[in-house]
C-alpha cells in the first residue's frame, strides 16, 4: 500500500458492517484519523505531510462525507465502538496511533477510557466532551454552516485551506454536504451539548499516552478546556499552538505536524 | 360545504421597538426579552380576550388558538393556559387548538391531561390539533430537531392510547417511557376531542394527517400550492382505503373587512406588521435547524415556494403585502368583496372549516370589533350557504391523477 508523497486514494470501503467513505495514503505503519464534528473536506496538507511517514487513514465516520447513516449510531459512545471495530475490519495493526480532531478526539478518548490495546498513542486536537470552567462551547446550531466554518479558524482570510474548502463560492452539493453533516451533528451532540457528564471521571482511567494540542485562539471550545484534559488523563502532555483556531490541522498544518511527529516519534 | 367558521388572531405582541428588530436581523428567538413589558401584555390580553369572547357570542362558531415561543409573533406561549381561559370565560362556540406543539414535551401526558381537563372544563368543546412547532422552538426548548417527527408521533401515540386504552398500562417507546400510564383525568367528548393536524410545509404531515383520517388545516398558504397538499391527502386516503370529503379538509386564512374595499386594504396593512412581514424575520438556519425538515420537504414544490415567498426570511420581507393578495395568503374587502374571494377559495378547496384569521397587529380595537360584525352578520352567512363549485374553482381537478 505505498503511494507517492501528496497521493492518496479515495474509495468506498465496507467496514464493520457500513459502506464508508475512506481516503487513505502514504506508507508505513497506520495512523488513524479521527475528524471534528464538521466533517473532513478532503487530503489536507497535514496528512499530506503526515503520509511520508505513516500509511494514514481518514475515514468519513458514519452519518459523516459520502458514509453510511445508519439510525443505530446516536451517540459518541456508539461511534466509538464502530471505530474499534473498523480497524478491525481495515486490518490495521493494532496498537496503532490515532490523531482525533474535536468531536473525533472525543471518540478517540472514549475508546481508550474502555480498551488501552486498541491506540498506541493518542492526539487530540482540541477535544470535545468536557464543559469549559470558563465560558460556553460555541453553539453550532444557532449558526449556520458557514458561520461555523469562519468561527472555527482564527485568521480565515489567511489560511489557505479555510479558502480552499469553505472560503469559495459554494454548489449547491457543498450545502448539501454541510448540512448533512451538520444533521449527524446535532443526532450526537445536541443534548448535552458537546460534552458528557460522565467523561471528566473516565478519562482518569486512561492510559495510552497522550498528547492535547489546542489552538490558543479557538473560538469554539476555549483553550481553557486543554488543560482540563491534560489533567484529567494521567500522564497526558499539552500543547498549544499559538495564532490557531479550532482545526489546527488545517490553520496550521506545518506547526500541527511538527508537533505530532515529534509525539509519535518519542 | 363551509360548517364552522372560527375566529383566530395570533394575539402578537405589540409593543415591542421594531427598529431593533431591524438593526439585529431578527425579531424572535433571540431577540432581548427586556422588551417585553408585562403591563403592556395585560393591557394586549384584556383586548384579545374581549374581542375573542366577543367574536364566539356574536356568531362564529368558535375560536383558534396556538402556541408560539420566545416570540413577539404571540402572546400565547401555552395553548393550553388560554384554552383554560376561554374554556371558562366563554360559553359557547368550540375551542380550536392548532395546537400543542407535542415535540416539545418530555412529559406528554401532561399536555392529555390538561387537554382533557379543557374539554370537561368547556363542556367537551375543545378540538385538539397537534403540531411539531416553528423549526426556532426546537431551539427555544432545546429539544432536538433530528428527533422532531419521531417525538410528535410517538408523543401522540401515547396521549391517544392514554385516552381510549383503561390504565394502568406501561408505555416503552424509544422517546418516552412510562411505567404507569393512567392519568385521572380523561375528556369528556368520546373517544376523545376530534384531532386536527394543521400545516404549512411538509408533505409528510399532510401523509400523516390522511393515514389517520385526522383533518389537515391549510395555515395562510398560497392558493396554488393548495393542490399539492390536498391531491397528496386524497392520494394517501385512496391507498388507506377511503374517500376524503370536506371534513377532512380545514382552512386558515387572513380576512380583513371593512365598510368599503379600500378601507379593508389599508387595514390589511396590520397583518404585516412585523417588519412589512406577517410572521417576523428570522436567519434561515433558525427555521430549519437541522434535521427539522425532510428532504421531501425541502423539495417540495411549496417548500421551494415557500423559502422565495416566505414571511420568515433572513434579513427582511420578500413576501410584500401586494403579494399576498396576489396569492390569497390574505383576502380584504367589503362583506360583498371579501364573500366573493372566500367563494373563490371554497371553490378550490371545499373545507368543513374555515378560520378567518381577523385581527392582528396595531389594528384598533373599534376595527376589529367592527370586522367580526361585518363578518359574522354577512360574510360568514353567505359563505356557509354556498355550494363549492368544484368544477370552477378546484385547480386540483387540473392535476393529473
Amino acid at each position: 500500500m505505498t503511494t507517492a508523497p501528496g497521493a492518496f486514494t479515495e474509495s468506498f470501503v465496507e467496514a464493520a458492517g457500513l459502506r464508508i467513505q475512506l481516503r487513505h495514503g502514504g506508507s508505513g505503519t497506520p495512523l488513524l484519523i479521527l475528524h471534528s464534528e464538521l466533517g473532513v473536506p478532503g487530503w489536507l496538507r497535514a496528512y499530506e505531510e503526515l503520509a511520508r511517514h505513516f500509511t494514514v487513514y481518514l475515514p468519513s465516520l458514519p452519518g459523516f462525507g459520502q458514509s453510511a447513516r445508519p439510525d443505530w449510531i446516536v451517540s459518541i459512545r456508539d461511534l466509538a465502538a464502530w471505530v474499534t471495530w473498523c480497524a478491525r475490519d481495515l486490518k490495521l495493526a493494532q496498537p496503532l496511533p490515532v490523531i482525533g480532531t474535536s468531536m473525533g478526539g472525543w471518540i478517540a478518548a472514549e475508546i481508550a477510557t474502555i480498551n488501552a490495546g486498541l491506540f498506541s498513542r493518542m492526539v487530540l486536537v482540541g477535544p470535545a466532551g468536557l464543559q469549559p470552567e470558563d465560558g460556553h462551547v460555541w453553539d453550532y446550531f444557532m449558526h449556520s454552516n458557514r458561520e461555523a466554518f469562519t468561527q472555527a479558524f482564527c485568521d480565515p482570510a489567511n489560511a489557505p485551506e479555510y479558502a480552499c474548502y469553505y472560503g469559495k463560492e459554494w454548489t449547491t452539493e457543498d450545502e448539501a454536504q454541510a448540512e448533512w453533516n451538520r444533521e449527524m451533528s446535532a443526532r450526537l451532540l445536541w443534548k448535552p451539548y458537546m460534552r458528557s457528564h460522565t467523561l471528566p471521571a473516565l478519562l482518569g482511567g486512561i492510559t495510552t499516552p497522550t498528547l492535547v494540542v489546542w489552538g490558543r485562539e479557538d473560538a469554539i471550545i476555549p483553550v481553557s478546556v486543554c488543560q482540563r484534559y491534560a489533567r484529567a488523563i494521567p500522564g497526558a502532555t499539552a500543547h498549544v499552538l499559538e495564532r490557531c483556531g479550532h482545526l489546527p490541522e488545517m490553520e496550521r498544518p506545518e506547526a500541527f505536524v511538527e508537533v505530532v511527529l515529534d509525539f509519535l516519534a518519542a | 360545504m363551509v360548517q364552522d367558521v372560527y375566529f383566530f388572531t395570533e394575539m402578537g405582541y405589540t409593543a415591542y421597538p421594531q427598529d431593533e428588530a431591524r438593526r439585529r436581523g431578527y425579531n424572535n428567538l433571540m431577540f432581548p426579552n427586556e422588551h417585553f413589558s408585562p403591563e403592556r401584555a395585560q393591557a394586549l390580553y384584556a383586548m384579545y380576550f374581549d374581542e375573542l369572547l366577543y367574536a364566539s357570542e356574536a356568531g362564529f362558531d368558535g375560536v383558534m388558538i396556538n402556541e408560539h415561543h420566545n416570540n413577539p409573533l404571540s402572546m400565547m406561549p401555552s395553548v393550553n393556559v388560554i384554552g383554560a381561559a376561554l374554556a371558562r370565560t366563554t360559553r359557547k362556540g368550540r375551542i380550536v387548538f392548532l395546537g400543542n406543539v407535542l415535540p416539545i414535551h418530555d412529559n406528554p401526558l401532561r399536555v392529555a391531561e390538561e387537554v382533557a381537563m379543557i374539554d370537561i372544563l368547556s363542556g367537551g368543546r375543545v378540538t385538539c390539533g397537534f403540531v411539531r412547532g416553528l423549526g426556532q422552538e426546537s431551539l427555544a426548548t432545546n429539544t432536538n430537531p433530528i428527533y422532531n417527527r419521531e417525538r410528535f408521533d410517538e408523543a401522540h401515540d401515547v396521549i391517544i392510547k392514554a385516552w381510549t386504552t383503561p390504565g394502568p398500562f406501561r408505555w416503552e417507546g424509544r422517546h418516552y417511557e412510562y411505567r404507569v400510564v393512567n392519568p385521572w383525568m380523561r375528556p369528556l367528548q368520546k373517544p376523545h376531542p376530534p384531532i386536527w393536524i394543521p400545516g404549512v410545509v411538509s408533505p409528510e404531515s399532510v401523509r400523516w394527517a390522511a393515514e389517520h383520517r385526522y383533518p389537515y388545516v391549510a395555515l395562510a398558504p398560497p392558493l396554488n400550492t393548495v393542490d399539492e397538499i390536498y391531491d397528496l391527502y386524497d392520494e394517501v386516503a385512496a391507498a388507506s382505503g377511503y374517500t376524503p370529503t370536506s371534513e377532512q379538509r380545514g382552512y386558515a386564512i387572513r380576512v380583513c373587512v371593512a365598510d368599503t374595499d379600500e378601507q379593508a386594504y389599508e387595514e390589511g396593512r396590520h397583518f404585516f406588521w412585523q417588519l412589512g412581514t406577517s410572521f417576523g424575520i428570522v436567519p434561515r438556519h433558525w427555521m430549519a435547524p437541522p434535521g427539522y425538515m425532510s428532504r421531501a420537504a425541502t423539495n417540495s414544490r411549496r417548500q421551494q415556494m415557500r423559502v422565495g415567498a416566505t414571511n420568515i426570511t433572513p434579513g427582511g420581507p420578500i413576501n410584500s403585502y401586494e403579494e399576498a393578495h396576489a396569492t390569497y395568503q390574505i383576502v380584504t374587502g367589503s362583506p360583498d368583496t371579501l364573500i366573493k374571494k372566500l367563494e373563490h377559495i371554497i371553490d378550490v378547496v371545499d373545507p368543513a372549516y374555515m378560520i378567518l384569521w381577523g385581527r392582528e397587529g396595531l389594528m384598533s380595537h373599534e376595527v376589529a370589533v367592527h370586522g367580526i360584525d361585518l363578518l359574522t352578520r354577512e360574510v360568514i352567512p353567505a359563505i356557509k350557504a354556498y355550494r363549492a363549485d368544484r368544477e370552477r374553482g378546484r385547480q386540483r381537478a387540473t392535476v393529473s391523477r
